[in-house]
């Protein structure tokens, strides 16, 4: 019944929450629904990395979090991206890009 | 950058409101995993049970959480340290036994510290110390042997490697006029330069120059800032003005500024620190080619880019060309010693080996801190199973453990720097008063920073071991045994073992230390002085010169004032004399001996002195040939001399020595020589060693040239009180105008004179005595918690007929294995470190059996002595608890 799912590379978690929030401010389960959703549920971001890691983001200043309510009408705490987070979110694609296009390269022509 | 810092304050300091924001976060996600599963058709229970399986730890999370936010470290630190604080005041007697025992070895490892700090790494208080040396004579005979003044003066002349050079020897005055009586002043005579050597400026007025060393400028001074201050009303218009010296009037020409600090002396009593009181000049006088006399203490500050040998060989090659000029010269060489050596050369070794000895007192404390924790580890083992079962990781529980000891040791060695400040006062007080640098000891900043470095090491190394084996713990067989203290792994208590044989063989070393320590003592005490020190009071009285300027009125001054002093009812004898012995006196010269020639490479040499009638049975000194020196030895009468017996021996051996003549002139006339008519027993040189070098004595009534400043002995069985007044009076019924010094009793001066062996005894004893009791404790502590632990077999063993004594026998053979363990260890190292002692312990061999032997069986018996209440412990087993529990 559980997807067969797959171990995040190093670093990637980081990527995957950014773009996530590129679209809006979510909370936290909101971002691991919607990247287990996306990803038709390859991907699942366990909480006990999800929560660290967006606690670091925070620290680094690329996302910032503040209190709203939710769907139904809860407390939640919403994360989006600073300024410097989208900037980030740009390097850390495009370098996520041309790693994966080489390693694919690779995989086919070696 | 800065979003980084503001987040970690925040942190920090919004600790509790960043903390129910992280709860509430992880709440809301989890109640929305829950209102999944339900939506996919769980029931609640079910949802629940897998939301919590998706969930991980809940506290890993948030530990995981508060680490990426960057504070993770100081605050979990916090947390650690109020946890510990919690521990530490749940369990007083564990805590109190475990501070004090850390508190009394750390506040002493400081305190000795304190010592080592301020006398062998605080520089020298001159500016540029490193170039300061002093300069000495040096021969085969003699390795460091004062300079002749004239030498000096063609050294000065005609080197190239010094900035400034001096020279400089004690010569106190009396300072009169005023209302006030007369006082004996503590003064050096110096040359110009002499603190351009220090590199110190008068705060008022300047320092000699040359003129000021030409015979009759002399009359020049120079005060301390102290003795400005408390004679003269620190009167800021001094120079120029004259003051009485020695009943003469000497121009004040400057004022030294406050801590303006001698640099030691070697001859006549060593003066250290700024207890002098004034300077005079240093005035060339006599005949400058003879160079057989020496008595000045030569310093010198190099030229930048000048090494302490090149300066030495280039005095060597104008010592050389001295020696071709004039004859005295020929035998010696230069010898330069870097100041700081000098000063601090001695005691160096007998410091660092205090220090080794207290270091070891500290392992010993943390051996038995380290048993205490494992002890209480194994009776923790539930709380660690639980915190592990929890999610804990075992980094993190050795952390929070960590922070206990480390809390435990800074707390005990905050105690141990109060302890310190007290003790190292008491250590000043121990010290010998011509301790290098004594009175510059105190608690100072280098001392707090060697505190917290030592207690943050001890806390690591007696916290880390049993930190490491509690988070060894399986969490399910911790748990499983419940609130029962378990047993320990074999492997533990293997470990408590090794504990308690180190500590022993410590504590063996130390002792053995000590005894070593206490035997050199002892043969110092014992050994022969060559004088009987007992009733006899001793005493200086200077004459000042314009008013004794004749040799016959010294003579009389002192001939009169010794009969009166024979009148004084119960004096047995008293005599004058040039010196006493162990003052530090060393005036030598040159002679020529009737009949023999010196050596090609070698000089006909005695220490000279001046006594008179009674002066040698006043102070002990047997008679082994010939005569004393009588009434008759007086001015006209046939001059002689009166010798001891290392000199008969060394420069006539066997012959009979009395009768033969010496003399002190190149070409004497017949009344230029001086007959032996007596030989004296040996007084040694020096309290700490055998050795006495030939010496001789004039008559007082025939002094060659007058001495002005006598010692007065007074063998006497009254009261120390009254004669000491009886003498004064005497001394100002001659003449008002006269101050009586150093008033002491022999037996003093011999006390005194082991003062530093005795300190370091009495210290290493005392850490010793500490290491004993810490290594006795810890083997006790041991045996008790195995006896604890085999309280149902020795039920067993009772009850199946084993009688009181067995069960003693048992448990003392358990610690009797630890202790002869310990034992022998000791014993091997001690062999090994004893070495260090060599030039510490008088007369002693540093592997000295009967020490060892001593020291051994001392050690098994404290600390099996120790083991008896555990093992009266292990015979009150109850056969009946025992068997119900198996």
């Amino acid at each position: 019944m559980l997807p067969s799912n797959i171990d995040l590379p190093q670093g990637t978690l980081d990527l995957l929450i950014l773009r996530t929030l590129s679209i809006g401010p979510q909370h936290g389960w909101a971002i691991s629904e919607r990247v287990q959703q996306v990803s038709s549920d390859v991907l699942r971001i366990q909480q006990g990395s999800l929560y660290p890691a967006l606690h670091r983001l925070e620290r680094r200043g690329w996302i910032k979090a503040r209190w709203g309510t939710s769907d139904n009408n809860r407390r939640a705490k919403y994360y989006e991206l600073t300024r410097t987070g989208r900037k980030q979110l740009e390097v850390e694609t495009d370098s996520w890009q041309k790693l994966t296009a080489a390693v694919a390269q690779i995989l086919e022509n070696a | 950058m800065f979003t980084d810092l503001l987040h970690r304050l925040r942190a920090i300091f919004r600790r509790n409101a960043v903390e129910s924001e992280l709860n509430e976060e992880l709440r809301f996600h989890f109640s929305h995993e829950v209102e999944k599963y339900i939506r996919h058709g769980a029931t609640r229970e079910e949802a629940l049970r897998r939301a919590r399986l998706a969930f991980g730890g809940h506290e890993q999370v948030k530990e995981d959480c508060r680490e990426a936010r960057g504070t993770g470290f100081v605050e979990t630190s916090l947390q650690d340290l109020r946890y510990a604080l919690r521990q530490l005041a749940g369990n007083p007697g564990f805590a109190v036994v475990i501070v004090l025992t850390l508190a009394l070895s750390i506040g002493a490892n400081s305190a000795i510290f304190s010592v080592i700090s301020s006398v062998l790494l605080k520089s020298l208080p001159y500016p540029q110390p490193e170039k300061i040396v002093r300069l000495f004579l040096t021969n085969s005979v003699y390795p460091q042997f004062p300079l002749n003044p004239f030498d000096f003066r063609d050294y000065r002349a005609r080197s190239k490697s010094f900035d400034s050079m001096a020279i400089y020897t004690r010569g106190d005055m009396q300072l009169s006029g005023g209302s006030s009586e007369p006082v004996r002043l503590y003064g050096f005579s110096i040359t110009s330069g002499f603190f351009r050597v220090l590199g110190l400026q008068p705060q008022l007025g300047r320092e000699f120059d040359r003129n000021a060393e030409l015979p009759h400028n002399g009359q020049q001074v120079i005060l301390s800032d102290r003795l400005w201050r408390a004679r003269f009303g620190a009167d800021p218009a001094i120079v120029g003005k004259k003051i009485t010296l020695n009943a003469q009037p000497f121009t004040v020409i400057g004022v030294m500024p406050p801590g303006t600090e001698h640099p030691g002396n070697e001859y006549h009593s060593l003066a250290y620190g700024d207890d002098v009181d004034l300077w005079s000049p240093f005035t060339f006088d006599g005949d400058p080619t003879r160079r057989g006399s020496h008595y000045t203490e030569g310093i010198a500050r190099l030229k930048d880019g000048v090494t302490p040998e090149q300066a030495q060989s280039e005095l060597n090659a104008i010592m050389a060309e001295l020696g071709r000029e004039y004859a005295n010269d020929a035998r010696w060489r230069v010898l330069i010693v870097p100041l700081y050596r000098e000063v601090v050369g001695s005691s160096q070794r007998m410091l660092l080996v205090l220090l080794g000895a207290v270091g070891m007192v500290l392992l010993i404390a943390c051996a038995n801190a380290a048993n205490l924790l494992l002890a209480r580890a194994a009776s923790r083992q539930r709380e660690i199973a639980v915190r592990l079962a929890l999610g804990a990781s075992r980094s993190r529980l050795i952390r929070q453990l960590l922070t206990e000891s480390l809390l435990i040791a800074f707390i005990g060695g905050a105690l141990g720097l109060v302890m310190a400040i007290g003790g190292v006062k008491a250590l000043v007080t121990l010290l010998p008063a011509d301790f290098p640098r004594v009175h510059e000891i105190h608690v100072s900043a280098p001392v707090f920073a060697f505190t917290f470095i030592v207690s943050a090491a001890t806390g690591i190394l007696f916290g880390l071991i049993p930190a490491i084996q509690a988070s060894r713990i399986d969490p399910r067989r911790g748990l499983h045994e419940g609130g029962r203290t378990s047993t320990a792994s074999g492997g533990l208590s293997q470990l408590r073992n090794a504990l308690v044989v180190s500590e022993v063989t410590l504590a063996c070393v130390l002792l053995i230390g000590a005894g070593l320590m206490l035997r050199s003592l002892l043969n110092l005490v014992h050994l022969d002085p060559g004088f009987r020190e007992d009733h006899v009071l001793t005493a200086t009285v200077s004459l000042p010169y314009p008013e004794y300027k004749s040799t016959e009125q010294v003579e009389h001054f002192y001939d009169t004032l010794t009969t009166n002093l024979s009148s004084i009812p119960g004096v047995e004898s008293a005599g004058v004399g040039s010196d006493l012995p162990w003052t530090g006196y060393d005036e030598n010269t040159s002679l020529n001996i009737e009949g023999k020639q010196p050596g090609p490479n070698d000089e006909f040499h005695a220490r000279y002195h001046v006594a008179s009638r009674d002066y040698f049975r006043a102070l002990g000194i047997p008679l082994l040939h010939g005569r004393f020196i009588t009434a008759a030895d007086k001015a006209g009468a046939p001059p002689v001399i009166v010798i001891n017996r290392a000199m008969a021996e060394k420069y006539w051996g066997t012959e009979d020595t009395v009768g033969k003549r010496v003399t002190w002139d190149d070409h004497p006339k017949e009344g230029d020589w001086f007959r032996v008519v007596g030989v004296v027993g040996d007084v040694k040189d020096k309290p700490s060693s055998p050795a006495t070098e030939p010496a001789f004595w004039w008559s007082s009534l025939q002094q060659p040239f007058a001495f002005l400043g006598e010692s007065l002995v007074i063998r006497s069985a009254s009261d120390p009180q009254t004669l000491a007044d009886a003498v004064r009076n005497e001394v100002h019924h001659l003449d008002p105008a006269l101050a009586v010094a150093d008033v002491q009793w022999m037996d003093e001066i011999v006390y005194g004179s082991v003062a530093t062996p005795r300190f370091a005894f009495v210290l290493v004893g005392l850490f010793a005595g500490l290491a004993i009791i810490l290594a006795a404790i810890g083997t006790y502590g041991v045996i008790s918690y195995s006896v604890t632990q085999r309280t149902s077999e020795f039920g067993l063993r009772v009850a199946l007929g084993a009688q009181r004594l067995d069960v003693i026998r048992l448990v003392l053979t358990q610690a009797a294995k630890l202790v002869l363990a310990g034992t022998a260890l000791g014993l091997v190292f001690a062999l090994t470190l004893a070495r260090v002692l060599k030039n510490l312990i008088y007369n002693v061999s540093p592997a000295d059996p009967l020490t060892f032997a001593s020291a051994g069986l001392m050690v098994i018996a404290i600390a099996v002595l120790a083991c008896y209440i555990p093992a009266l412990k292990a015979t009150r087993a109850n056969p009946m608890t025992a068997l119900r529990a198996e």
